[in-house]
């Protein structure tokens, strides 16, 4: 049914270097409809929303706003056009109040001053959409920085919609909202269709989904794979649009049997820390364990809270003893080493030489006077072992490849010879034959009684390489997968929450 | 529901204390007065208090430019030299016994050279992306090497009749006090325009002004071209009070400048801030100046103190990190 605006993206592809983000996405959206736009992780959701807003340019397609070809540069550019997004990035101000977030770059003026006064009093009009369920405390003179995640995701939400938009993007907005305001959101979600909004609405909860949208789009690496009515189709069938046929590779071996008799070598109990919310896992020598689930359920701060980077509340136990890590330096020294996601920021020295990054943890072992001579035959050793291609150990780190400054990083701290090694999705960004080299790698430690903890963004490294995968979820552990169950199609249904809930 | 929490006062001022701290800058104010009024009973006499302040006027001008530029995120440390350059300029154009003509020529070559200069700054940080510290150090250089062409050693003269208006009290108040006034004044203004929202949304999240829609880098340009501007007038102060050019004169002031900014509670890493701190963070300093010299004490004590006062503003943040058992 044509609407006033329509909205229809067509065959959009995406690629950040060598990666694709999108590879021929399309949508289609019209006034009074909400489309529910659906995938597993690094589908290509986020892209093609970004896409929508302005704020990442496509490489191809095209994007059709009531009919005609349109192009934004600038998220600004999209919202003049009507396109307004909320995101789970929150695009506030911290040390500016409600209203004058709201309405940032499209304040009331009067001959070049700002209207205060009716700047406060659109902002009470707006929040008076969500009286009832949030608290005094979210008023429009209230600073951000002393709001609550669930209400600067509100503010966020009124900001968005402070732009009268035409067409609304909903990019898990209902991440951090409790129960009565995904409600009252919803309330206006349906209202702003009556008004003959458009609505966008993408979530990895399948009971919102069923809620609130009229149609879903589901995409699969980067490519429409699918669309249906929601009142005519299931979630058996939508999860399995977004899973891939066939059986996943596996990159490694595993002998049969459980891999640890013995007691676990790390064990957690009701681990708390920003972001994670009560988690207790095992693991034993010799195993990998794999963190699965959404971006941004908490895996990362797990993973820094074990080694000592975050603040944690609740037990660690490594060999049965009880552990107090408050620095990283303590993990270290207990053998547990972290390779971090974002290896560019936290991971190496990019300026520096091969040799300084490889040895900047393990210099203590090489005496108070350096033995450089020693430290370099180790250096050459441990690239060798990874195949690290390069120059000279003397090259800054910056002129390697993605792939070899990510052994770079894990050679660094397998100098230590750690027992425990925690990886922060290790492969991101990183080539596929790199990747392989890095699994190949993953299983000799195994065999040598090294465990892993490691996180991933990408399921098929998840059921290629673990022995078990423990699937997150706003914080928490959701559901523990084993070989027979550990399939693609189990793992995405325990990340978006259908199914049992573990 | 939740629990009602204790709602605060309403409005601007609410607004304003959430913001900004005045705090560190009156206990520093009332104490200093304090100290002031033991060493010098009649100190406050209005002759007096006028005389101590008016050599603050070029400072105040000065750090209520360097204001303008923290709060959006940046910090000129060329600011000084600014003021030497306008101030050479507009005695160099003033040439001898000048008439009106050439004094508004004066003038306006001056403030053209402050706005110009600030630009060069703005253009640097914002469209190529320079950092500001090191840009505004480097072009400090450069300010003073052109103002050491213009002038190459401290000389000329300036109209009695400039120097008298200058000193004269109108309504029976010293100019410093109009100065102050006027600079609120405009400042409130500022903050009531959109681009005193956007100055302070580019300084508080620079990504997240973006992609809102703020044209950060047009006001970010902008902040140093103002803070040009007030350095100019700073020099043309400087000029009414020296009554002469010195091609070195301002380069002193830009460390109490940032001091002044730090004290008046507007935070260094941008956002937060404004000039009614800095204004009372000028008349602490020179309430400061004002014991050193009385007591006799050797002025490098004072230039230790404006230093201690940065590196702790800087480390401030930090350290009250540390105690509340958070790493960054």
């Amino acid at each position: 049914m044509p609407g006033e605006v329509s909205l229809s993206a067509r065959n959009l592809a995406k690629r950040y270097g060598g990666v694709v983000a999108l590879a021929d996405a399309s949508l289609e959206v019209s006034s009074g409809e909400v489309v529910a736009l659906m995938g597993a992780n690094g589908s290509g959701k986020s892209t093609l929303g970004k896409i929508i807003t302005g704020a990442v340019v496509p490489d191809s397609g095209t994007l059709l706003l009531g009919g005609e070809e349109v192009r934004f540069s600038s998220p600004h550019a999209a919202r003049k056009a009507g396109i307004a997004a909320v995101y789970q990035e929150l695009s506030l101000i911290p040390d500016m109040t409600v209203a004058e977030n709201i309405w940032l770059a499209h304040e009331p003026l009067s001959r070049g001053l700002v209207r205060r006064r009716e700047r406060r009093e659109r902002t009470a009009r707006l929040l008076e959409l969500f009286r009832g369920v949030v608290g005094p405390r979210l008023e429009p003179g209230a600073l951000v920085s002393g709001l609550s995640p669930g209400e600067r995701q509100i503010v966020e939400i009124l900001k968005a919609l402070s732009a009268g938009p035409r067409i609304m993007i909903l990019d898990e907005a209902t991440a951090s909202l409790d129960g009565e305001q995904v409600a009252r959101l919803f309330e206006l979600v349906l209202g702003w269709k009556e008004e003959g909004m458009a609505v966008i609405f993408v979530s990895h909860r399948m009971e919102e989904i069923f809620r609130i949208a009229d149609r879903a789009v589901v995409l699969r690496s980067g490519r429409t794979v699918g669309e249906a009515r929601l009142e005519s189709t299931t979630e058996e069938e939508l999860i399995s649009l977004m899973i891939e046929g066939g059986i996943a590779e596996r990159h490694i071996e595993h002998p049969a049997g459980p891999p640890g008799e013995e007691r676990p070598l790390l064990s957690a109990e009701e681990l708390r820390a920003p972001g994670v919310h009560g988690v207790s896992l095992e693991l034993a020598r010799g195993e990998i364990l794999g963190l699965g689930g959404l971006q941004g359920q908490g895996q990362p701060e797990l993973l820094r809270a074990l080694f000592g980077a975050l603040p944690y509340s609740g037990r660690i136990l490594l060999g049965g003893r009880e552990a107090r890590l408050s620095h990283p330096r303590q993990a270290m020294r207990e053998g547990i080493a972290f390779v971090p996601g974002d290896r560019g920021r936290e991971g190496l020295l990019q300026v520096r030489s091969i040799l300084e990054n490889l040895m900047l943890p393990s210099w203590r072992r090489y005496g108070r006077l350096l033995n450089v001579k020693r430290a370099r035959r180790d250096a050459e050793r441990i690239a060798g072992e990874l195949g690290i291609v390069m120059g000279s150990l003397d090259d800054p780190v910056s002129t390697l490849s993605g792939g070899n400054a990510q052994k770079v990083v894990l050679g660094k701290w397998l100098l230590r010879g750690p027992q425990i090694l925690l990886l922060d999705d290790p492969t991101k960004g990183v080539d596929v034959g790199a990747k392989g080299e890095l699994y190949a790698m993953l299983g000799d430690l195994r065999k040598k009684g090294v465990s892993v903890l490691l996180y991933s963004s990408d399921d098929e490294e998840l059921l290629g390489l673990c022995d078990r995968v423990l699937v997150m979820r706003d914080g928490r552990v959701r559901k523990e997968l084993k070989s027979p169950e550990l399939t693609r199609s189990a793992l995405v249904s325990a990340s978006v929450g259908s199914g049992g809930e573990g | 529901m939740r629990a009602a929490q204790a709602l605060p006062p309403r409005g601007r001022l609410r607004e304003v204390a959430l913001r900004q701290s005045y705090a560190f800058a009156l206990v520093l104010l009332l104490a200093a007065a304090a100290a002031n009024y033991v060493l010098q009973p009649n100190f406050f006499n209005p002759a007096v208090l006028g005389g101590n302040l008016m050599t603050y006027l070029p400072l105040l001008l000065l750090a209520a430019g360097q204001t303008v530029v923290v709060i959006g995120g940046g910090i000129d440390l060329s600011l000084g030299a600014i003021l030497s350059l306008s101030n050479v300029l507009i005695v160099s154009t003033l040439g001898e016994s000048p008439d009106a003509s050439r004094i508004l020529l004066a003038v306006a070559a001056g403030l053209l050279g402050g706005v110009l200069a600030g630009a060069v700054n703005g253009a640097c940080v914002a469209y190529l992306r320079f950092q500001p510290i090191v840009t505004t150090f480097a072009t400090s250089f450069v300010f003073s090497g052109l103002a050491l062409y213009v002038m190459p050693s401290p000389g000329g003269s300036v109209p009695q009749g400039l120097l008298s208006a200058y000193q004269s009290d109108p309504l029976g108040l010293p100019m410093v006090f109009w100065a102050a006034v006027l600079v609120l004044l405009l400042w409130g203004l500022l903050r009531s325009t959109r681009y005193g929202v956007y100055l302070y949304a580019t300084g508080g999240d620079q990504l997240s002004a973006f992609v809102s829609g703020v044209p950060v880098s047009p006001v970010k340009l902008a902040s140093y071209c103002i803070a040009g501007l007030m350095a100019a007038l700073a020099g043309l102060a400087m000029t009414l009070s020296t009554s002469t050019g010195d091609p070195l004169i301002g380069e002193p002031l830009i460390l109490s400048s940032i001091v002044a900014v730090v004290i008046g509670g507007t935070r260094l890493s941008g956002g937060q801030g404004g000039v009614f701190g800095t204004i009372l963070g000028v008349i602490v300093l020179g309430l400061f100046q004002s014991i050193v010299s009385f007591m006799g004490v050797p002025s490098w004590w004072q230039t230790l103190i404006n230093g201690l006062i940065v590196v702790v503003a800087l480390a401030g943040p930090g350290l009250l990190g540390l105690l509340r058992g958070r790493r960054p």
